[in-house]
């Protein structure tokens, strides 16, 4: 026990305590106790009454004192009067109890988070500690942090040892290490190690805060925290292929969806494009029709009023617009001598491929369809047999 | 002066007689008085208690919980002859002092042992009786409320009170463990499998759906397309049909002309012609028209 003894003299700025008020209670607690003040001994010499009562006042003064102890704003002090819990005490502040032997203090530190951990690599433990079996038989390692502070000073100092000789905690640590097994090994393997590290966890706290309660532990369980959850190193790779197979899946997934979205406009487009196109077609065919029939319908109208001049007319512009462009022979069959006509010549001088073959001399034309004829020799031009 | 230190020792002398002859008894602890080595009176409440100075001493022994963790798990075998390594931790209380000092004395290893004896006898019980998987997940809170019960009624004996008994650790054995590996690994492998079949089957699925939409989009253009032309057509038809249907010699004449303008246009056109022609008839006879 560590003896609080305030120093003289402006300890606190915020109303330092009467301190002869604070004798004054003592030797008032301090009647209760012995039976009313003690009896002044009759002084035998004034000088050694004096020092005797003088060193005796000291000491009694010194006694008194010594039960003086601050309680801090996260602490609260446990009082036993002979060995009986009295009390606690929460207020922060200056307080006195009469000093031992007949009153002792325990100044317990509740509101300071204590943490522990349990399977990390590196403390005291070994990497076993993380080592978990689940429910579907898969070994897995966790890591936890334990976060708690005390709610009942009273519980935690009477009711439990909390440490064993050689100082371990035996609160605490044994509940977190049951605990988190037992949820553990409840869950499956995929669920530790994906969704369910929350949920664990919390669960893990409720199980500890349940057990800590049955042994009467005054600790209340602030947070479990699973600080890392990884299967044995034996089986990481594995572990990781299916991981990265979920990518996979993913990706595959994804370079199908970008073939959809490659594919699906592009046809679209081409489906816009040929619907375009026919309704131009349409257009098309319509305007022309129009246009066709228009300039046919104003020809017709002059035509009825003059029909066989104008066909007469239309006729001779016609026949004379093809004797122009065209290569002509003519050919009187009356002459009955046989006509020579040099077509191959003809169409060896054009180089033409394949000469359309003569067709009956109708009354009307013959086309004979040749390549483009040289048309600078007027000499074989135009020839008139008789 | 000469008063004072007599009467100091007096005074300090009086406080160490004191001290001999009264004890408190914590909260946290039972007192037993003993005379001689023989317990005389067993004080289980604290407080302020007289003894004999030098004819009586106190031995105190702790009334709150204690745990037995010692980390050393017991090789215990499952049904299935599954050798595993069980770590249980222990809380419990002295309840009847004057027992507990009969059967193990101020001794509290002794007691430690036959608790953790008794504990790990029964979870051999237990286990033997059930399959590894019980003893993980499925049976563990009833494994360990068992034990307790049944360490409970042993410990009373020696007047202790077993609170709690619980399991911490099971671990397999070194050769079960390789095969756990294994197992895992391969069940491991099979879901890689499943995942990256799933996304090649969903990715061709998406796929399929592409060109399955690719071809009734270019169908139904391709129809919608076809319509529109038909109609164009068919209007185009219409519009002829009724012009020249209202003069179907002239139109014959009239297209028949066109027609010829649009096949001879060119030099390389070779036209033998006859004379007798109608174009000709003036050319061998000024006068024809007028027959």
């Amino acid at each position: 026990m560590s003896q609080n003894d305030p120093q003289w003299g402006g300890r606190r700025n915020d109303g330092p305590p009467d301190l002869d008020e604070i004798i004054r209670r003592a030797s008032q607690r301090l009647s209760r106790f012995f039976g009313g003040n003690r009896p002044s001994s009759p002084g035998r010499g004034p000088a050694g009454s004096a020092g005797l009562i003088a060193i005796v006042g000291v000491v009694l003064v010194l006694w008194g004192a010594s039960g003086l102890y601050v309680v801090d704003e996260r602490e609260n002090a446990v009082i036993l009067r002979f060995g009986r819990y009295v009390n606690t005490v929460e207020n922060s502040g200056l307080h006195w109890h009469v000093p031992w032997p007949i009153e002792r203090r325990e100044i317990v530190n509740m509101t300071e988070i204590r943490s522990l951990e349990v399977g990390v690599q590196g403390s005291t433990s070994t990497s076993d500690e993380a080592m978990m079996l689940t429910g579907d038989q898969n070994l897995i390692e966790v890591q936890l942090e334990v976060q708690y502070t005390l709610n009942s000073a009273k519980d935690y100092v009477f009711n439990n040892r909390v440490l064993d000789p050689s100082g371990r905690d035996m609160i605490v640590k044994p509940a977190a290490e049951t605990a988190i097994r037992e949820v553990v090994g409840k869950s499956k393997v995929d669920y530790v190690l994906n969704e369910g590290r929350g949920q664990i966890a919390e669960e893990t706290r409720a199980l500890m805060q349940e057990l800590l309660d049955r042994y009467g532990a005054g600790v209340s369980i602030a947070r479990v925290n699973i600080s890392d959850v990884q299967p044995p190193e034996q089986v990481q790779a594995s572990f990781a292929d299916a991981v990265k197979a979920r990518q996979d899946r993913q990706r595959l997934v994804n370079e199908g969806r970008a073939y959809a979205n490659d594919v699906i406009p592009k046809a679209e487009g081409a489906a816009a494009r040929l619907l375009e196109e026919a309704e131009g077609y349409k257009q098309r065919v319509v305007a022309q029709a129009e246009g066709d029939t228009a300039r046919f319908k104003a020809v017709a109208a002059e035509y009825t009023k003059a029909p066989q001049v104008t066909r007469d007319r239309m006729y001779l512009e016609t026949m004379q617009q093809i004797f122009q462009s065209t290569t002509k022979v003519l050919v009187d069959q009356k002459a009955g001598s046989l006509l020579y006509l040099p077509l191959d010549k003809l169409i060896q001088q054009t180089g033409a491929e394949t000469p359309a073959s003569p067709a009956q001399p109708a009354p009307g034309a013959a086309p004979v369809s040749t390549a483009p004829a040289d048309t600078s020799s007027p000499e074989r031009g135009e020839r008139f047999g008789r | 002066m000469n008063r004072i230190l007599p009467t100091l020792a007096v005074i300090l002398i009086g406080l160490f007689v004191l001290s001999l002859s009264f004890f408190t008894v914590d909260q946290r602890q039972f007192a037993v008085v003993f005379q001689f080595s023989e317990a005389r009176r067993v004080l289980s409440e604290p407080g302020f208690h007289f003894k004999i100075p030098l004819l009586q001493e106190v031995r105190y022994f702790d009334k709150r919980i204690q745990t037995i963790d010692e980390n050393i798990p017991a090789r215990i075998q499952t049904i299935e002859k599954m050798n595993v390594r069980a770590d249980s931790y222990i809380k419990w209380r002295i309840v009847d002092v004057g027992r507990y000092y009969k059967a193990v004395g101020t001794d509290q290893r002794k007691a430690v042992d036959r608790l953790r004896n008794t504990v790990n006898n029964m979870l051999r019980d237990e286990f033997g009786k059930r399959t590894v998987q019980d003893v993980i997940s499925g049976k563990r809170d009833e494994v360990m409320d068992r034990v307790r019960k049944v360490a409970d009624v042993d410990a009373s004996r020696i007047g202790v009170r077993v609170i709690d008994v619980r399991i911490k650790r099971v671990e397999l054995e070194d050769s079960t463990l390789t095969s756990v590996y294994e197992r895992m690994q391969s069940e491991r492998k099979a879901v890689a499998n499943q995942l990256r079949a799933q996304g090649a089957a969903e990715a061709e699925k998406i796929k399929a759906d592409a060109d399955r939409q690719r071809e009734v989009t270019l169908a139904n253009a391709y129809n919608k397309a076809q319509q529109l032309k038909g109609e164009g057509d068919g209007r185009a038809a219409a519009i002829y049909g009724t012009t020249y249907g209202a003069h179907p010699e002239f139109y014959a004449f009239y297209k028949s002309l066109d027609a010829y303008k649009e096949s001879f246009r060119k030099k390389s056109d070779l036209l033998v012609v006859d004379p007798s022609a109608e174009f000709f008839k003036y050319m061998k006879n000024s006068r024809a028209g007028s027959k």
